[in-house]
């Protein structure tokens, strides 16, 4: 039986200290040091997604968080497969940004498969975002999770959806 | 005929553009027919041209045409409509044209460009300004990068042990150490190579040289990817570049760009300029052979082996000799150092005994110098000895006054004044050891008062008599003997004649041969007389012992005489008394002395000595008259003179 091994890009985004960098920390393959988040403004990990006979390569550019939105480097996403929104659930201000970053994306790539993932579910007291937020979103056709980078939660799934839908 | 006339009205039937397919020709040959049918005697056998009713048939049935030909003659005739007429059709006309017409134009669109640019060549540099001004730009940049990759390395190595090494090596294979050091500096190895898909900065491919470590490729190509993207959004490269190269230490990323992917070779050490171009030309194969896979890359490397075979090729690039650098203790260094103390050690050696031979070879010449010295030294001595001793000799020499003596050009010189009866100094000179040919003389004569020199001076002019010596007693010129008057009176002329200051002359020690013995003979023999009786030429007779006595003393006397160097001559003198004529005693008179000359050499008188001579009456001895007197005057009288001998 053949393997097929594939690599994609995948493009992690977010407003500032979202938590996208501790939330895929501990399941990714790193090489690179977080300093290069702020001198390069991209750090690469990658993530390893086997699907049946598929091995599929997670290539996550992990892009600086920036509330301003123009200093993002769009260019980062050029040949991305697919992305990874993080937003904040104690900030919903995040999500504002999430939601922005995705215009962006998509008036310059076009429609790109994408997660959603609203992080520190741990703290969920202190939650801004509500569920009904996120449930207007999944109407809208989103695949939204809820993250927590200390229990790792949502973390696995969101890669590999995001991996079956990017693959071939 | 009918095909004639339809011939000469064929130019006006010839079909226009947009002919509606009618048969002009044959409609014309329709009108004649017809023309002939209703008047076939004066039907024309042509039509002229300047036939009115013509005109008027060519407008019916051409006028159209016409119409359309008067159009195009005025656009033909008009420059300006042509030009857009041709204008308008031209682009068209150029796309469906063959290749021909790029043939045709192209000279003069090459003399046309040629002339544009005589003209105004600022219009073609601003048109090629943005084309060449990067390639070169890159090109001289390259150049540039290389020749100070040789520099350094270069200056890095030349004071090393590698340097010497390499200096070595320049030696024994005779290029220059420039290309030596270029050919070991320029080691390096291609330890990765990445081919990076541009658009998604996925890794397409990667091989790694054996031993080579690095992280995860696929990881490291994104991350490359972004460093490219970081640079260009951050620095606006020009032209859209990238970096091109990256360093850490001895480790360099060279990073090729191409259409689809971007070729990134890992190289540690110092790749050439060349070793570029070998990564274009394998990107650009690879894009040639793969470029629909690159374009539509989507991060499935599955099938890619070719790809992944020549970036294999790329990642076996190494120059040789790089991991000299990995050997443990350099055991051919120490060996070489080695050689060479044990060379240089050999070396001193040769060197110390080709010292002390030459050493010893100098001081054997600097002895012979000296012995040399020593022997010219003496030489010279020995000659100023003898110079010396020969002006000494001078000096002594009376006569020879030196007044002057040097030693010029290796010459010896010696000046003075010199009596010309002094000796002679070359005759001196020839006794002594020195080389005549060394000594220059100059004598100035002069006449010495010196008593030896006044001496011979009056001897030679004096001319002394045997009898006579000169002698020098007490710096005076004493002469003894004896000399004849004469001679005693020319010594007295003489001796008042003697320089003042110089020796005294006395000659008063010398006896008057006049007086003492020759002087009593001389008196003896002129005492005699020999008698002659009257007119008799014969002596008178008793004459004979007289003559005999006379004969003897003037033998005696000429014997004394000769013992003198003298010489005695005898005069005999005849007389006569003065009776008788004069001239008869005259004769008479020198008969008898004639006759006693006779008798004496009869007796042994040598006659040579003796004259005679006749005084007749004219010397009586006694002037008396009377016969006593004239006995006594007749006779024959002898006179000596003592003279020197000629």
């Amino acid at each position: 039986m053949s393997v097929s091994v594939q690599q994609k890009k995948i493009c992690m985004l977010g407003g500032f200290s979202v938590g996208k960098t501790s939330l895929v920390k501990r399941y990714v393959e790193s090489v690179f040091s977080e300093t290069y988040l702020t001198t390069v403004g991209v750090k690469i990990d990658k993530k390893t997604v086997t699907l049946g006979d598929k091995t599929v390569h997670l290539i996550l550019w992990d892009l600086a968080g920036e509330d301003d939105m123009a200093s993002l480097r769009m260019s980062y996403m050029r040949g991305s497969a697919g992305y990874v929104l993080v937003a904040d659930g104690t900030r919903s201000a995040t999500l504002e940004v999430a939601l922005s970053l995705r215009k962006r994306v998509e008036a310059e790539y076009g429609p790109l498969p994408f997660a959603l993932l609203i992080n520190k579910n741990d703290l969920r007291e202190q939650w801004t975002i509500t569920d009904d937020d996120l449930e207007k979103l999944r109407t809208d056709g989103w695949w939204v999770r809820t993250s927590s980078a200390r229990t790792g939660e949502g973390v696995e799934d969101a890669f590999t959806d995001l991996a079956t839908r990017v693959a071939r | 005929m009918s095909s004639s006339a339809a011939d000469k009205l064929e130019w006006l039937f010839k079909p226009a553009a947009e002919d509606s397919g009618i048969d002009r020709k044959t409609l014309a040959g329709l009108l004649v027919e017809l023309a002939r049918a209703v008047e076939p005697k004066s039907a024309p056998e042509s039509v002229s041209i300047h036939d009115p009713r013509l005109k008027e048939l060519r407008t019916l049935l051409v006028g159209h045409e016409i119409e359309v030909l008067g159009r195009l003659q005025e656009v033909v005739e008009d420059p300006e409509q042509l030009g857009q007429a041709v204008g308008r059709v031209l682009p068209t006309a150029v796309a469906a044209s063959d290749s021909r017409l790029g043939e045709v134009l192209a000279p003069a669109l090459e003399k046309a460009t040629a002339s544009s640019i005589r003209n105004d060549p600022r219009a073609l540099i601003d048109i090629l300004y943005p084309v060449i001004v990067p390639a070169i730009r890159r090109s001289v940049g390259e150049k540039v990068d290389t020749t100070f990759q040789s520099l350094d390395e270069t200056l890095r190595q030349s004071l090393t042990w590698r340097g010497l090494r390499w200096r070595f090596e320049a030696w024994r294979t005779g290029r220059t150490f420039a290309e030596v050091v270029l050919n070991h500096s320029l080691v390096y190895q291609v330890e990765h190579a990445f081919l990076i898909h541009n658009h998604t900065g996925l890794l397409i491919s990667h091989v790694a040289a054996a031993d080579a470590a690095s992280q995860d490729p696929q990881l490291v190509s994104s991350m490359l990817t972004a460093i490219q993207d970081f640079v260009k959004d951050s620095f606006k490269g020009e032209g859209g570049q990238g970096v091109d190269t990256l360093r850490l230490g001895d480790l360099r990323l060279w990073c090729e760009p191409g259409q689809y992917a971007m070729l990134v070779a890992v190289i540690r050490g110092n790749p050439p300029e060349e070793l570029r171009h070998k990564l274009r030309d394998t990107l650009n194969h690879i894009h040639e052979e793969r470029r629909q896979i690159l374009e539509t890359f989507d991060g499935d490397s599955s099938g890619l082996a070719d790809i992944e075979a020549h970036l294999s090729e790329c990642a076996a690039l190494r120059q040789q000799g790089f991991n000299t650098r990995k050997k443990g203790f350099p055991w051919y260094v120490f060996a070489l150092a080695m050689l060479i103390l044990a060379g240089l050690a050999g070396v001193g050696v040769w060197q110390y005994q080709v010292m002390q031979q030459e050493a010893q070879e100098q001081a054997r010449i600097a002895a012979e110098e000296a012995h040399q010295r020593a022997l010219e030294a003496e030489r010279r001595a020995t000659e100023l000895k003898h110079w010396s001793d020969y002006i000494d000799r001078l000096q002594a020499q009376p006569g020879l006054v030196v007044t002057e003596v040097a030693e010029r050009d290796g010459k010896f010189i010696v000046s003075g004044l010199r009596d010309p009866l002094a000796a002679d100094p070359l005759a001196i000179l020839r006794q002594t050891e020195v080389d005549p040919a060394r000594v220059v003389s100059r004598w100035q004569p002069y006449q010495s008062l010196e008593p030896e020199f006044v001496l011979k001076r009056l001897e030679a002019s004096l001319a002394p008599p045997p009898s006579v010596t000169l002698t020098i007693v007490d710096g005076r010129i004493i002469a003894t003997g004896m000399a004849t008057p004469l001679w005693i009176s020319r010594a007295r002329q003489m001796s008042r004649l003697m320089p003042a200051g110089g020796p005294q002359f006395d000659y008063s020690r010398v006896q008057d041969l006049a007086e003492g013995l020759l002087g009593d003979l001389r008196k003896s023999i002129q005492a005699y007389e020999i008698r002659f009786d009257t007119n008799e030429s014969l002596p008178a007779p008793g004459q004979d012992s007289t003559l005999d006595h006379l004969a003897a003393s003037i033998n005696e006397l000429t014997g004394l005489a000769a013992s003198l160097r003298m010489r005695a001559r005898i005069r005999l003198t005849g007389h006569s008394d003065d009776t008788g004529p004069g001239t008869y005693n005259l004769s008479l008179s020198i008969a008898r002395a004639g006759a006693v000359l006779a008798l004496l050499k009869k007796r042994g008188v040598a006659a040579d000595l003796i004259t005679i001579g006749g005084a007749g009456q004219l010397d009586p001895l006694d002037q008396h008259n009377s016969d006593n007197a004239r006995t006594l005057n007749r006779r024959v009288s002898v006179a000596v003179r003592i003279e020197d001998e000629p």
